[in-house]
């Protein structure tokens, strides 16, 4: 039967998690809003605290004793429902995400993961993260709002849309180390530096990254609640601790993504030079520690950094994007992955032939848009549409 | 008529006038300071000069080698004028540089900038800088040469219009020059302040902010004045005026010219007479039911409206009102009167009266008490305070202190045949025979004796159109809030039979109402109270207004009755 | 319509994008760029001034709270014109006026004066058109700019308030009296020494 020497270390990894991850999603916003100071030559919160450090719990304070705001013309079970929903699913992610270095096949003792040694570790995540846009899709029709809905639907199809590149982008990984295991996928890339997965598997890091930015609704694929268009998107009806729920799922999820961008394409807590096994030292222990979330934190920062270079993207773009690029490319690389692995050629061989690829869709991008007679055809068209009043009218 | 020639304009002008008056004529404008035409010409201030020179009969024109001064200079037949030569121009400028001399320039704090000949003059006219640099000449300010004139010796332009009018038209003579040229200064003569009747009269007549009025002293600048041009309700001379008002608030009144009414002038009575208009006392509200207390008091008035409270008082009171008085009627009407007020205009009458006697013809319509004062005022008065002779009369302040007296008799009289005169009623009341009564007001002040409003407050039914608050209003049954003379509009008809149309300048107080609107609702007549049409049903049906019937108003207006 | 059409081509000219090159359609490379471009920007020099720690330097020709100047009697200059009533866009001016005492020594140059000064400085926008329509520069903005209240009603300056900003604000030295046109009424001051004498003829008055 289940023993308690088998059960404390489970409860001390959900502790940890329950207790680290709503912190950090405050410091996020702490982090996101000090960077893009930075960026833009200001200087960000400095006001609470010694550097502002305590801004992010003056924010939380506030937003808990904020009036509870309830429109009348909302679904009201439903609306209290959707951002629990949303926070939930993406705490569930976390449980098969190693937050630390682990060993694999270990079970005793107090393992940096929820539910270690678990054999459908991806699949799970998979499945688990695309129940996340339930909670922004309810909350978006509980809200009975037509700028809610709209976010919602667009979240919708944007979901959809993603998880096809994300599932493709993974094949190569899992296939190489021969698991969904994510502990396994971790093991099998150390410990040298071009142990990495990112080496043989470039396209697929690319794509993984994209897909996982766009499932965690930000910048540039922050559609379901641009202000612009939308008021507030998904969330335009939620205020006070009800957003905030919503405001830490996706700050939760862009912390999922980033430890699985560096656990299954950056080798995890592996980094030259540290060739011990993971605990046969506590200091071993955690240097490994601190590299993975060293490793962590540069992601973070990169997706950060991501909202203040680039610009929305347009929906057809948006789509584009995943349909016309993603997709045909992961297609591409699974040929590829598959023709490596059938005539068990050596793994560089990919990395070669992602290139290839990435260069041949770009003189391909080239040659379609070389237009021969453009300004004679627009120029045609534009007549044809200015002068239809007066076709009219005559 | 004979052709005179301004500029490059020919007019036909009467003989008699002056050049300015043909200029004005010829819509040629030549600037004036000392002239008036109600008054004599003394040609002293040189703002008139213009080259003239005549027409021979062979054609050529012979000009005199002088700028001569137009208003001194008669338009014969013949006359060459020329306004616009640079010899006018120059001596123009040189004209007003003079009299900037030792002017303060203090337009920032005279009442009269703005309305100023001296500022008009000086940017139409005059150079845009002194030459002097010697120290100005300072005469002394006369803070007080009169009960309601102060006068600012440094600004003045010694154009005597002021002295002409104490001599010529009040006849009183208290101001008059002082010393000799730059010295030269207006005075009074010691212990012989300008406290005429028609005094007020001077602060119009001055071109510039040196005499000012009391009363008007620093309230507004004129620009912010708007007019409407009115009739003075003082007495029944009917002078011609304009209100000019701020904001819902009246500053003063000026008289305006009017050959057929009174001239150019009017009494200090009537100038000065409007302040009941503001008064504490006026009714705010319509109101049902007696008041009850014996002395009336601030305090008892009814509770203010709050600022939410949108409710209309009126059409449930007007209602009660015709009701109550259907009701007095189908009792006895022979002993219910309805006093008519002879400060109503003709259009309230006629309306009141015609709503009345559609309910009941027995209802009596009674002519209010008519306050008589003492004796008509005439003027110029002789040296030693007397009155003139009748065809030396220039100005006259009537005894009957009412404006209508005449205008509500004939609507009376056309509706039952006879004018029942106040004293009747009054013997009746104290007999007690009566046993209702509509009283209109508006006076100004109280004209009902102790007795008489005892008397009408023991009747069953008493209903009071007023607009101040008096015992009489305390003991009423229905209190209906009207207007005073310069919140509504209606015609008056004046001792000669001039009708003239007095225009609102002001809204009423609160929830008072102009009287024509009231009676408009009273009669159940349908749409709003519209003077000009109400006046042309009048002069239709009463054979006695037949004038008014064709006749447009206009603003000086039209000889009614005779 | 074909007229129209061949108007329309000879005058319009329909720019086009630039062709995109090989390196742009890869878009990676521009995305890094991109980043570069921000990563650079972090330690750029920022330009936040720390407000209000550090306060701004006004410039003198600043238009803020106004004052009401005193004469060198200590007397509120104003004279009572109603010209910034009149001019101000803002209907924020609202002046009583009336006549001085006579009797009294300290008035007796003077005929009029403002009983009561009112700005709602709430309304006021601060255009400065009073100032400039001022005869006897009484009223001035002065280069307060954090004006701040916690009431309409407190925002409303009488002319004891106005007349404690100039005590204030000439008193600290920030706001010296700025404007001085000469002897245009009563109460401005005298203008004694003119850069040029025959400028003086400029005025009217002089």
């Amino acid at each position: 039967m289940i023993s308690w020497d088998y059960l404390w270390p489970l409860f001390v990894a959900m502790g940890i998690v329950l207790a680290v991850v709503p912190i950090a999603g405050l410091y996020m916003t702490f982090v996101e809003r000090k960077l893009a100071a930075l960026i833009q030559n200001r200087v960000g919160p400095n006001r609470v605290g010694p550097a502002g450090l305590l801004q992010a719990v003056a924010d939380g304070i506030k937003i808990f004793l904020k009036e509870q705001v309830v429109p009348n013309h909302v679904f009201k079970s439903i609306y209290f429902l959707a951002p629990t929903i949303g926070l939930i699913c993406a705490m569930l992610s976390i449980a098969v995400v190693p937050f630390g270095p682990t060993e694999v096949g270990e079970k005793e003792g107090f393992r940096a993961i929820i539910a270690p040694g678990i054999d459908i570790g991806l699949l799970y995540l998979l499945a688990v993260s695309g129940l996340s846009a339930y909670g922004i899709i309810l909350g978006g029709w509980a809200s009975n709002n037509k700028y809610s809905l709209y976010g919602a639907i667009r979240s919708c199809a944007q979901f959809i849309s993603y998880e096809i590149p994300l599932g493709l982008s993974l094949l190569g990984v899992i296939a190489a180390a021969g698991t969904l295991n994510i502990e396994s996928i971790v093991a099998s890339q150390g410990p040298g530096l071009m142990h990495w997965n990112v080496w043989w598997q470039p396209l697929a890091a690319l794509m993984f990254f994209t897909a996982a930015l766009a499932e965690t609704n930000r910048l540039p694929f922050d559609l379901p609640e641009c202000e612009q268009e939308l008021v507030g998107g998904f969330h335009t009806e939620y205020s006070g601790i009800k957003f905030v729920l919503f405001f830490l799922a996706e700050y939760t999820h862009v912390v999922t993504v980033s430890f699985l961008t560096v656990l299954l394409f950056f080798g995890g807590w592996h980094f030259p030079g540290l060739t011990d096994s993971v605990d046969s030292t506590w200091g071993g222990y955690a240097v490994r520690w601190c590299v993975l979330l060293a490793k962590v934190a540069l992601v973070i920062g990169l997706i950060i950094q991501l909202r203040w270079t680039l610009p929305r993207f347009r929906f057809d773009q948006l789509m584009g994007v995943a349909w016309k690029g993603l997709i045909p490319l992961g297609m591409l690389n699974l040929v590829g992955l598959a023709v490596v692995l059938t005539l068990d050629l050596s793994k560089w061989w990919l990395a070669v032939y992602s290139l290839i690829i990435v260069l041949l869709v770009g003189i391909a991008n080239v040659a379609s848009t070389r237009r021969t007679s453009t300004s004679n055809s627009r120029s045609n068209i534009a007549t044809d549409l200015r002068s239809a009043p007066y076709e009219g009218a005559s | 008529m004979g052709s005179v020639r301004i500029n490059d304009v020919e007019v036909d002008v009467d003989p008699k006038s002056n050049i300015i008056q043909a200029a004005q004529q010829a819509g040629v404008e030549i600037p004036y300071y000392c002239w008036h035409h109600d008054l004599s010409v003394v040609a002293s201030c040189r703002m008139c000069l213009v080259e003239v020179g005549e027409k021979k009969p062979d054609g050529t024109v012979s000009m005199f080698p002088k700028l001569v001064p137009a208003c001194q200079t008669p338009a014969k037949p013949g006359t060459v004028v020329i306004t616009d030569s640079d010899k006018v121009k120059k001596s123009r400028e040189q004209t007003l540089e003079y009299l900037l001399l030792n002017h303060p320039l203090d337009c920032s704090i005279c009442d009269q900038a703005g309305e100023c000949y001296l500022q008009d003059y000086t940017y139409k006219f005059g150079r845009a800088h002194s030459r002097l640099n010697e120290p100005k000449v300072q005469r002394l300010d006369k803070y007080h040469i009169g009960d309601q004139i102060a006068l600012f010796t440094d600004r003045c332009v010694m154009c005597t219009r002021c002295v002409r009018f104490t001599r010529e038209i009040s006849g009183t003579s208290e101001l008059h020059v002082v010393n000799r040229g730059s010295v030269e200064e207006i005075d009074v003569f010691p212990g012989h302040e300008c406290n005429n009747k028609l005094a007020g009269n001077v602060v119009d007549l001055c071109p510039v902010g040196a005499l000012c009025s009391k009363d008007f002293l620093y309230k507004k600048r004129v620009w912010w004045l708007k007019s409407a041009n009115s009739v003075c309700t003082g007495c029944s001379t009917g002078c011609s005026i304009e209100v000019d008002q701020n904001e819902d608030k009246i500053f003063r009144l000026r008289p305006r010219e009017n050959p057929q009414a009174q001239g150019s002038f009017m009494c200090d009575e009537g100038r000065f007479g409007w302040k009941y208009v503001n008064s504490e006392d006026r009714l705010l509200a319509p109101r049902k039911g007696k008041l009850g207390t014996a002395t009336p008091s601030p305090a008892t008035e009814e509770k203010p409206k709050s600022d939410l409270d949108f409710s209309d008082p009126w059409p449930n009171i007007l209602n009660d009102v015709n009701q109550a008085i259907a009701e007095a009627a189908r009792h006895d009407a022979h002993k219910f009167v309805a006093i008519f007020s002879p400060f109503m205009t003709c259009e309230e009458a006629y309306l009141l009266a015609s709503h009345l006697k559609s309910i009941n013809s027995h209802i009596r319509l009674v002519l209010g008490p008519v306050p008589v004062v003492g004796a008509d005022d005439c003027y110029p008065k002789g040296p030693k305070g007397e009155s003139p002779a009748p065809d030396k009369v220039k100005f006259t302040i009537r005894a009957e202190k009412c404006p209508n007296r005449l205008g509500v008799s004939a609507i009376l009289k056309h509706f039952q045949g006879e004018v029942i005169e106040w004293s009747t009623v009054q013997s009746e009341l104290a007999a007690k025979h009566l046993q209702s009564a509509l009283f209109v007001g508006g006076y100004p002040q109280p004209v009902l004796s102790n007795a008489d409003v005892q008397n009408l407050s023991e009747l069953r039914l008493l209903i009071v159109q007023d607009i101040l608050r008096s015992k009489l209003t305390d003991n009423a049954n229905f209190v209906l809030a009207s207007a005073s003379f310069a919140e509504r509009e209606g015609t008056v008809v004046n001792h000669a039979g001039l009708a003239q149309r007095c225009h609102a300048a002001v809204r009423p107080p609160a929830e008072a109402r102009a009287d024509g609107r009231i009676l408009m609702e009273l009669a159940g007549r349908r749409g709003l109270f519209h003077a000009d049409s109400l006046l042309q049903e009048i002069g239709a049906v009463i054979p006695a207004f037949a004038a008014l019937k064709e006749a447009t108003m206009g603003e000086l207006g039209v000889k009614a009755l005779s | 319509m074909s007229e129209e059409n061949s108007k329309a081509k000879k005058h319009v000219t329909w720019a086009e994008p630039p062709q995109m090159t090989l390196m742009e359609t890869l878009y990676i490379p521009a995305i890094a760029a991109g980043i570069g471009t921000t990563v650079k920007r972090m330690f750029g020099k920022n330009e936040t001034r720390q407000y209000p720690e550090v306060e701004p330097e006004i410039p003198p020709n600043y238009r803020g709270v106004h004052r009401l100047n005193r004469d060198d009697q200590g007397r509120v200059k104003c004279v009572a014109c109603f010209l910034c009533q009149t001019v101000c866009p803002a209907k924020c001016i609202t002046i009583e006026a009336t006549a001085t005492d006579k009797t009294d020594p300290n008035w007796a140059d003077r005929d009029k004066y403002p009983a009561t000064f009112e700005i709602d400085e709430l309304r006021c926008i601060y255009c400065g058109m009073c100032e400039q329509a001022c005869p006897v520069d009484a009223i001035e903005l002065t280069s307060i700019y954090d004006l701040t209240g916690l009431s309409r009603e407190e925002m409303i300056f009488d002319k004891e308030k106005l007349l404690e900003v100039f005590d204030e604000t000439t008193q600290s030295g920030k706001d010296p009296v700025r404007t001085k046109r000469g002897t245009l009424g009563p109460a401005s001051e005298i203008l004694v020494d003119l850069p040029d004498e025959s400028s003086s003829s400029d005025h009217p008055s002089s």
